[in-house]
């Protein structure tokens, strides 16, 4: 199942990552908050554990309105998830110097559970998506 | 490493959790399935290490640089 498309991301006061994330296996708890202007597409994924770490995240409809990933059944039982519109997708920005270069992950997208407050990042195998997509085409 | 030799459908269990069964073998290639309970990640290592090396590229961004972000927006440029 496909996740539905938002342009701003709700702010949630605590998600659970059950196993982290890759390279991070013990950030389990995060809150998602609004991150910018009045109308910013940007939220920031920001981790409750000691030495919290941080994430720019962004709903990736907003710089590639054609990515539309599959969510695989493991992860939907996993999560949760019973229909499309308890997912919103999620993807992490590594932000380039100059700021132009900055990238979207659209092989690991995070996926989150609005209702039951679930998430994961997963690895999508997804033909043409980067792992390091530019925000900006050159 | 621990390393042990199997042949198709013979297993391995790794803890009290997990069990690593060799499916079939053609050729090259090792067909493996993985029992674990939803607690345990399981991925494919290269990826898995490709995704951890950008997740910790993007880790915790200086938050001065997010000023020049949303102009990069397409509805703003």
């Amino acid at each position: 199942m496909s996740a539905a498309a938002g342009e701003v991301l709700p702010d949630i006061p605590e998600l659970a990552f059950d196993t982290g994330l890759p390279g991070f296996p013990d950030a389990t708890r995060f809150v998602l908050e609004r991150f910018g202007d009045e109308g910013s597409p940007f939220s920031l994924l920001r981790g409750l554990d000691a030495d919290g770490v941080e994430f720019l995240v962004v709903p990736p409809t907003v710089f590639f309105p054609d990515y539309a990933p599959e969510i695989d059944d493991e992860t939907v039982d996993r999560l949760g998830i019973a229909s499309p519109d308890d997912a919103l997708l999620l993807a992490i920005v590594t932000v380039g110097e100059p700021v132009e270069s900055s990238t979207a992950n659209l092989v690991g997208p995070v996926v989150v559970n609005r209702h039951t407050r679930k998430a994961a990042q997963v690895l999508v195998d997804e033909l043409g998506w980067d792992l390091r997509q530019p925000l900006v085409a050159r | 490493m621990l390393v042990l030799t199997r042949r198709a459908n013979q297993s391995i269990m790794i803890g009290n959790d997990v069990v690593v069964t060799v499916l079939d073998v053609r050729g090259d290639h090792v067909r493996i399935g993985i029992d674990a309970p939803h607690s345990v990640a399981v991925h494919r290592d290269e990826v898995f290490k490709e995704l951890e090396q950008q997740n910790r590229a993007a880790a915790s961004p200086d938050k001065s640089a997010l000023a020049g972000l949303d102009a990069l927006r397409p509805d703003r440029r």
